[in-house]
């Protein structure tokens, strides 16, 4: 069904000259470069706009993975250590967030607002679960007189997991918005693509993670 | 007509991009969303940048030649950097640093990108803003936060950083080094906070290119200064993320006792320092691997609006537009893998010298198709000369000045003599800076008609050009010779010496300090010029006062809030389709099917 929409001022459409200016709108199909039909289109930008800041960040741990690999390299100061045991329970406590995540988009299909509501906050207190993990990490550390400049191999360890986590937080702010707007009876046109958008960040964050803790195994 | 029917996809696109036309000052003009307002918030700040760097640049040039001549009022505005107005080494070295930092970042890279781009992309792809219009308000907010802690640093204890635009550890690192101690920290901080900022809005370029374009406007028909700020973006993307890594290590470094850039057994002012182990070069790597993508991001949307520009004045299609794409995109991939030609005297191994230095010749090619394209573009055109055109054609010529330096740069074993000398002070300054400027002034004298519905004085305009022009040439002209002496950089004064003086350096510096005072009085008369013309230059009569052809011209000057009226554009046809045989007039604009443009009706486009 086509949609109808009043223009919201009226702009002279010819241009000077005689020549078509801006035209009415066509039909979609046939239309070279386009997404088929269907397809929410609001939720596709959100979502590429997350795949593209992806490439952002990535090349952000690309550049520290860079300067950890030549930084152990190079001198003979580096002391590996052993990681804190607590990772493997951060690990696990977003990997389930992950599932969660996904459980919370589905709902955005269904409609239902509570389930979103109760998916969405089981997923942010598994994100701060994983917070509190990669802090008790640093104390477990710093307990063991391992501080951010004791040696290069804590320095990258404390860098790489604040990064990450930092990360984490943004996510966690956006499921706070979520939560808000989605108690506020005001109407959001957007919740489907902010949700989609949301978890995919999340589900890279978690990847991200799996990367940053090889590497840590890896290099250390 | 007072209803639209569109297909339901093409609600979804304008409902959400239709945001309420602003009504209070301060929503419309300071917190805005709309992409014009930002475009022209940004191009702001770039001017306030770009005089105060110039600013910086003048006192550079007057301590080179009159090291110990009292300058009136400095001495009050920076008592200890100019005591009594005669500039300190430190102090000279600091107005360096903060020149090129303003210049690279607060000019280069804001105005063609941040500025232009912002209020023309979404025009021009047919679009009624960037995808995501709020993230485009935090960008440029950002970019002002990051641009004020960057002026903090001159008047905090200590003044403003001396380490350079490049901020090399150990200088940069160690706060024992210098007393710039709070300076490089704000200088630092503004870094990393303009490369959050820079994230955000290539973000945004990227998937407003991606998905926002009008029907029918497939990527191959998107105007060359769209082409430019995608590839522009996409590069920001990528380098942006490691600056600020490496930012965040060298802060590191200076406050939390790491040791990620500072090497062992370093002795300054009889005093060990407490670091181990670290690698100044390690930072060398980050910093060109982002710095060298810089450069391109600089130059892109320059060589963009040079392509619009004289197409539109040959009248006649630009020579190869498939060409000019794939060498954009070559400059583009290729910057990313040649950062190594800035490091080739810190020791690396001669191979890896080899493939840089081979992979940095290869750049040679496409941006010998672009230029060959640029001529061929204005071979045999009906060439109209406006400024907008004086300056694109001025453009071309910086371009290939600063280029062919670029060549003997590019090579290591003449790197080895020329590396930190004026003749790469000439060569940066002519292809990244001055070139790119032009773009600006291109584009700014171009669209002023689109932007504020006057034109900006052509005589005015033309004066700028031929003063500016050979303003740049004599001043940097002589100082490929002066890197031929060798003259190094870097140095507020060098005693003890005579192989400079015989060269005459000495009255070459007071020629190019005077060169360069007329050129930034020049300036003055760009400025007034500009300012004047918004609200007392000539009327632009109609949409399209200079028969270009893309979308911008087929909207109102200025454009109304939502670019096209709540409408979605429809585009039949290339971005440069001039001089079209049959056709009703010499220029055809994108959005003109074939009834529009030829006499009798014909099949489709093949296009």
């Amino acid at each position: 069904m086509p949609a109808v929409l009043t223009p919201a001022r009226s702009v002279p459409v010819a241009s000077e000259g005689g020549a078509g200016g801006i035209v009415d709108i066509p039909p979609v199909d046939g239309d070279g470069g386009r997404r088929p039909h269907g397809r929410d289109r609001t939720t596709e930008r959100y979502k590429l706009g997350v795949w593209i800041g992806m490439g952002g960040i990535l090349m952000f741990f690309a550049a520290l993975t860079s300067a950890m690999v030549v930084r152990q390299g190079l001198s003979g100061d580096w002391k590996a250590f052993s990681l804190p045991p607590v990772l493997y329970v951060s690990t696990l406590v977003l990997l389930l967030s992950s599932v969660t995540v996904e459980r919370a988009r589905r709902e955005v299909e269904g409609g239902s607002s509570d389930g979103l509501r109760r998916w969405m906050n089981v997923t942010a207190a598994l994100g701060a679960a994983f917070v509190a993990c990669q802090l008790m990490g640093w104390q477990s550390l710093s307990e063991r007189g391992l501080f951010l400049a004791s040696n290069p191999a804590n320095s990258f360890y404390y860098v790489l997991t604040a990064g990450h986590g930092l990360h984490l937080l943004g996510g966690i702010a956006v499921m706070a918005y979520i939560w808000a707007r989605l108690r506020s009876s005001r109407p959001w046109p957007t919740r489907g693509p902010v949700v989609e958008a949301t978890a995919l960040y999340w589900h890279f964050l978690d990847a991200l993670w799996i990367y940053v803790l090889g590497l840590l195994l890896i290099w250390r | 007509m007072t209803e639209v029917q569109v297909s339901p996809e093409v609600s979804e696109f304008t409902e959400v991009h239709r945001h309420p036309e602003p009504k209070s000052f301060w929503s419309k003009y300071i917190f805005s969303v709309d992409h014009k307002v930002i475009g022209i918030q940004y191009l702001l700040l770039a001017v306030v940048a770009v005089f105060v760097g110039m600013a910086l640049s003048l006192l550079v040039r007057l301590r080179l030649i009159l090291p110990d001549y009292p300058l009136p009022l400095l001495g009050t505005v920076f008592p200890i950097g100019a005591p009594n107005g005669v500039m300190t080494p430190e102090f000279y070295l600091a107005m360096l640093t903060m020149h090129g930092t303003v210049m690279v970042f607060m000019v280069l890279t804001t105005a063609p990108q941040g500025g232009f781009g912002n209020y023309f992309l979404p025009i021009q792809i047919g679009a009624a803003d960037m995808a995501f219009p709020r993230l485009n308000m935090l960008s440029f907010w950002t970019t002002l936060v990051s641009f004020l802690l960057l002026m903090a640093a001159f008047f905090v204890e200590g003044g403003a950083p001396i380490s350079g635009w490049t901020g090399y550890p150990p200088l940069s690192a160690v706060p024992e080094a210098t007393v710039q101690g709070l300076g490089q920290d704000l200088w630092l901080l503004s870094i990393a906070v303009f490369c959050i900022a820079s994230l955000l809005g290539a973000l945004n370029f990227i998937v407003t290119t991606l998905d926002l374009r009008a029907k029918g406007l497939t990527m191959m028909r998107l105007p060359l200064t769209c082409w430019t700020w995608f590839v522009t973006a996409i590069l920001g993307l990528l380098a942006f993320g490691v600056l600020l890594a490496a930012g965040v290590l060298l802060l590191m470094d200076r406050n939390a006792g790491t040791s990620f850039f500072v090497p062992g057994g370093l002795v300054v002012s009889d005093k060990q320092i407490d670091h181990s182990g670290g690698s100044p070069i390690l930072w060398q790597h980050l910093f060109w691997f982002f710095g060298h993508p810089e450069v391109y991001i600089a130059i892109l949307p320059g060589m963009g609006v040079t392509s619009h520009v004289l197409s539109t004045f040959a009248r006649k299609t630009i020579f190869g537009y498939k060409a000019m794409v794939y060498a954009v995109l070559a400059i583009g991939g290729l910057g990313f893998v040649v950062w190594g030609h800035h490091m080739f005297v810190s020791g690396m191994s001669p191979y890896s010298a080899f493939v840089f230095s081979v992979l940095t010749m290869c750049i040679g090619v496409p941006s010998a198709i672009k230029t060959f394209n640029w001529i061929g573009t204005m071979w045999g055109g009906r060439i109209r000369f406006t400024s907008p055109m004086l300056y694109s054609i001025g453009f071309v010529s910086l371009f290939v000045s600063g280029g062919l330096s670029g060549i003997f740069l590019g090579q290591p074993t003449i790197d080895l003599y020329f590396h930190d000398t004026y003749f790469v002070v000439a060569h940066f300054h002519l292809i990244m800076g001055v070139a790119a400027i032009f773009g600006m002034f291109a584009g700014l004298t171009f669209w002023f008609p689109k932007m504020f519905g006057r034109f900006m004085s052509e005589t005015q305009s033309k004066i700028h050009f031929w003063a500016t022009f050979a303003g740049v040439y004599l001043i940097f002209g002589p100082m490929h010779y002066l890197g031929m002496l060798p003259h190094p950089r870097r140095y507020a004064e060098i005693t003890g010496v005579d192989y400079l003086e015989q060269g005459g350096a000495e009255g070459l510096h007071a020629f190019i300090t005077a060169a360069a005072i007329l050129t930034v009085l020049a300036q003055f008369l760009f400025l007034y010029n500009f300012v004047k013309s918004i609200y007392a230059g000539k009327e632009a009569k109609g949409r399209n006062p200079w028969e270009a052809t893309t979308l911008e011209w087929a909207i109102p000057s200025p454009p109304p809030h939502d670019n096209f009226g709540g409408k979605v554009p429809h585009v039949y046809r290339g971005p440069y389709d001039f001089s079209l045989k049959g056709a009703k007039r010499d220029f055809a604009m994108q959005c003109n099917d074939d009834k529009a443009v030829f006499p009798r009706p014909e099949a489709a486009s093949g296009d």
